[in-house]
């Protein structure tokens, strides 16, 4: 999937839904699939390469949703309307009920696995990826969200941008 | 649109259309977006109360006859419409 980068201010958002779904699936599936090859007896080099492969387009995901909603979710933009502001108001909500929902999903999924009698371990290989988590989708989520909900732009504003 | 809102009709491009405005330069009027225009006109936003009264207020025109809750006739139909009965 290539695009300009002067053209995702008009990504449909059939193809915005899809690249946030990528953003937010990518990285727990790279993590989880690193996990799961770690202990096979597969090259630690060809690991990497299926890891970072899961990863980057992630990463490309994200950074396509921070240019959409770039200077409206932080504000900077110059002259921000109140359709703007509402947009803003709805992004930051959206991102509240699912940060919530992951966060219950994943104490829910903690404690079956706690009380069928496993043990779990608090080492670098659990922490870091939690932490990543945290670190690049809390303040990734108001601006994938706003790519999220927002309509299709009106016909003409296309058209202004292929002139 | 959030779907608990419910549908305003407007005949907002109409009236662009006929004062020969862009959307950009009505939204320079109105101090807002272009988008924002655009998005109105298609129905996938409602204004405040405060923009539409700032519409209505540059088009001279009360705002009940831009903005409405029931899809809008040709101003024309209006204009030439026949009284009801019994009204002179």
């Amino acid at each position: 999937m290539s695009i300009s980068i002067s053209k995702v201010e008009y990504l449909p958002r059939s193809r915005r839904r899809l690249l946030v779904t990528f953003a937010l699936t990518g990285y727990p599936v790279a993590v989880a699939v690193l996990a799961g090859l770690k202990h096979t007896s597969l090259n630690r080099w060809l690991i990497v390469a299926i890891f970072l492969a899961l990863l980057l387009p992630t990463l490309a995901s994200l950074c396509v949703g921070y240019w959409y909603a770039r200077g409206r979710i932080d504000g900077r933009r110059a002259r921000l309307d109140e359709r703007d502001l509402v947009l803003r108001q709805q992004s930051y909500a959206l991102s509240h009920r699912v940060l919530a929902a992951v966060l219950i999903v994943a104490a829910a999924i903690t404690e079956v696995y706690l009380t069928s009698g496993n043990t779990l371990r608090l080492d670098a290989n659990t922490v870091v990826p939690a932490m990543l988590w945290v670190i690049v989708y809390i303040p990734a989520l108001p601006s994938l969200m706003l790519g999220w909900i927002e309509t299709d732009q009106p016909a003409e504003a296309s058209q202004l941008a292929d002139a | 649109m959030p779907e608990h809102q419910r549908r305003v009709y407007n005949r907002l491009a109409v009236l662009r259309a006929e004062r020969g405005l862009s959307r950009k330069q009505l939204a320079d009027k109105l101090g807002i977006n272009y988008q924002t225009i655009g998005y109105i006109e298609r129905g996938d936003y409602n204004p405040s109360l405060e923009l539409a009264l700032t519409i209505a207020e540059l088009f001279r025109l009360p705002v009940e006859a831009i903005f409405g809750f029931k899809p809008m006739t040709p101003l024309s139909e209006e204009i030439f419409r026949e009284p009801p009965p019994g009204i002179r």
